[in-house]
């Protein structure tokens, strides 16, 4: 199936077609980097060396924490933000050039299954040691003779609401089919966890992996859902505006929706949990098959200390897998701040129905675009 | 007598001009490829930049998809859900009258404006008016749309000032079409205000006088006199207009809603779940509308075909 692939040669040569006259027609590429099917031996070199890292801004401190890690460990970090881990995964697989690249839950054996990542002994990284033991025991995440990634954060998506207007609290997704909310829900535009969403609303057990009747309810469910659609944004600070300036008043986000939206000089929101259960993430970084995979430990090591994790708690609110950060936290005065987050209850995290990729996602967006469609 | 006399004369003409025209061909290919060797920088940036990426796409579209994987066995099965799914012939068709609205729209107050710009400003004001036309280019896109989300948003700027009023905010204002081709002819108003000015101030004003002098209305005048020379500058407007307008996504997904989307957004959708053929395919589609669309307007960038000439 690999052997199927669109790789870059092919993408160029179909590129050569169109200028052929050119004289392109001959361009080639090497395939993507074929590195060592075992995992490397760990360096401590400090030889300089750059990275390429696939990631969301929300792992790291370009400001200060690169040229921290690149004087303790000769690592620089050339990072490509990531969207989607669909895009990502394409990215990443497709580039071949990337040496470390985040993936949410189930995308982390996907990719492992696909040949594009090392397993690895967590416990050869020191700063392992200051992981919620539960983080490095996640059974997704094992296998290849080791453990496929390095844990970070996780959130679950609850309903957030404005008490003023939503009453009584929602219990149930059911809470969007109702009348009086139209018009007054927004979300950010993640089709697959919409879709995921609305399969939990109608009964499906693997809401990222529904078949095409459960796919057909959810389809229609959404339907009748969307008069409570206000619009789907990009981001969730679209989110966070939209109940700030409370043209919506509900809905179906990460943890710590409520503070941001009180950071944002909103109103009072609170949070409820359907009872259909939720969809959740919890991400991590991988060690991809490169030439430079021997130096990921270091890197991890010195990207996990809990000194880089606190400030990014602080900025992005999300529960990371770092004990030892939390207790920086707790005896900083910040323990209801860090607590509010589920940081202290990392067990959570698996609580939630993880996202992942979907056997059929040509399915899963041609069905949300039939509902979101004009 | 004519049949005799015809291959007598071709005879000769053939048999001795032949080799001279040969000649000529070849030395005129030399000539002709020497020519167009100052193209070659050119032809190799339109290669790698659009033949490239176009061809790539083209060829997406007819690949097929396997989960995530866009695997390269030719199919028209992109093309077929395409046109099979109703949601997207739908989106496709509002999409077209949202566009042709917007660049209606857009043209309608662009025009007055550059023709009062042309005709009764004053050369030294002309060029700091411009100069503000162009001024939100200064501010980046994504910004500019972003602002008009506070204006027209629940307690924003219009909202208020409807409430000073006594009005109530009406629920299109934000998140609805209206909003969408209200900030669409707001984003699109310089690019046809300055060519339709670049038009106007051509224009032979005095042409409109002798009209007038001869009787006709000023509307007439404008309608028989004006408009038939600067259609070039209309079609080449409508052209910057309508064709950016027709592949937008951003701004309908910040200002639109889900009752404003456009089909940008759904090919959004399918590039952000990396479904790339089907994705692919209406990408497609989008452009050959816009590709027929130059065709049919060429006829109107010809200057001589104005009065038919």
């Amino acid at each position: 199936m690999i052997n199927d692939l669109i790789t870059r040669r092919d993408a160029l040569r179909v590129g050569a077609l169109g200028i052929g006259a050119l004289g392109l027609a001959a361009c080639g590429s090497s395939s993507s980097s074929g590195a060592a099917s075992n995992a490397p031996v760990a360096s401590n070199s400090k030889s300089p060396v750059t990275l390429n890292m696939l990631t969301w801004n929300d792992h790291y401190y370009p400001s200060t924490q690169w040229p921290a890690i690149k004087k303790e460990t000769g690592i620089s970090v050339n990072v490509t933000l990531g969207s989607d881990d669909a895009a990502m995964f394409i990215k990443a697989q497709q580039s071949g050039q990337f040496d470390i690249v985040s993936a949410d839950a189930l995308w982390v054996p996907y990719y492992h299954q696909q040949g594009l990542t090392n397993a690895f002994d967590i416990n050869d990284i020191p700063a392992s040691k200051d992981l919620y033991s539960v983080s490095r025991d996640f059974s997704i995440w094992q296998g290849g003779g080791g453990y496929l990634a390095y844990p970070r954060a996780w959130s679950a998506l609850r309903i957030y609401y404005n008490p003023k207007f939503v009453s009584p609290a929602p219990t149930s997704y059911e809470v969007l089919l109702d009348p009086k909310y139209h018009g007054k829900f927004v979300r950010e535009n993640q089709p697959t966890d919409i879709m995921a969403e609305a399969g939990l609303a109608t009964g499906a057990k693997a809401p990222y992996n529904m078949n095409s009747a459960e796919l057909s309810r959810a389809t229609e469910w959404l339907k009748a859902a969307k008069p409570a659609f206000l619009t789907l944004v990009s981001q969730n600070t679209g989110v966070v505006q939209a109940l700030t300036n409370e043209s919506a008043w509900f809905t179906s986000e990460n943890l710590g929706t409520d503070i941001r939206v009180k950071e944002a000089g909103g109103p009072l929101i609170k949070a409820a949990v359907p009872k259909e259960g939720v969809v959740g993430w919890l991400d991590a970084e991988q060690q991809m098959k490169t030439s430079h995979a021997n130096r990921f430990n270091q890197f991890i090591n010195a990207w996990g200390q809990p000194e880089w994790v606190v400030p990014l708690f602080k900025e992005f609110k999300e529960a990371w897998f770092n004990e030892a950060a939390y207790k920086l936290l707790v005896n900083a005065g910040q323990k209801e701040f860090a607590d509010a987050l589920l940081y202290n209850q990392p067990e959570e995290a698996l609580k939630a129905h993880l996202k992942g990729p979907a056997k059929n996602p040509n399915a899963y967006i041609t069905a949300f675009n039939s509902v979101f469609g004009a | 007598m004519t049949a005799s006399t015809t291959p007598a004369s071709s005879g000769p003409r053939a048999v001795v001009g032949a080799p001279a025209r040969r000649g000529s061909r070849v030395r005129r290919g030399v000539v002709t490829l020497s020519q167009y060797t100052g193209f070659a920088p050119a032809m190799v940036l339109f290669g790698l930049f659009f033949a490239a990426p176009m061809a790539l796409i083209v060829a997406y579209s007819f690949w097929t998809q396997e989960g995530y994987k866009v695997v390269s066995d030719w199919t028209f099965a992109n093309y077929q859900s395409v046109f099979n799914t109703p949601v997207y012939v739908n989106t496709f068709l509002v999409t077209l009258w949202m566009t042709a609205a917007a660049t209606a729209l857009t043209l309608a107050i662009a025009f007055p404006f550059s023709y009062w710009l042309a005709r009764y400003v004053s050369r030294r004001w002309q060029r700091p008016l411009l100069f503000l036309v162009i001024l939100p280019f200064w501010v980046s896109y994504l910004l500019r749309v972003t602002a008009w989300t506070i204006i027209l948003g629940n307690n924003g700027a219009l909202s208020r000032l409807l409430g000073v009023v006594g009005l109530s905010t009406p629920s299109w204002l934000l998140y609805d079409r209206p909003a969408v081709i209200f900030v669409l002819v707001y984003l699109y108003f310089p690019f046809a205000a300055l060519t339709l000015f670049a038009a106007l101030e051509r224009f032979d004003w005095r042409q409109m006088h002798a009209a007038m002098d001869l009787g006709a209305t000023h509307p007439r005048a404008v309608r028989t006199v004006m408009l038939p020379q600067i259609k070039p500058g209309i079609t080449t407007a409508v052209i910057f207009v309508f064709i950016p307008i027709l592949g937008e996504y951003l701004t309908p997904e910040l200002v639109g809603g889900t009752r404003g989307v456009m089909i940008g957004n759904l090919v959004d959708n399918f590039f952000q779940e990396a479904q790339y053929a089907e994705g692919a395919a209406i990408a497609i589609l989008i452009a050959a509308v816009v590709i027929i669309l130059l065709l049919i307007f060429r006829r109107s960038l010809e200057v001589g075909e104005t009065y038919g000439g």
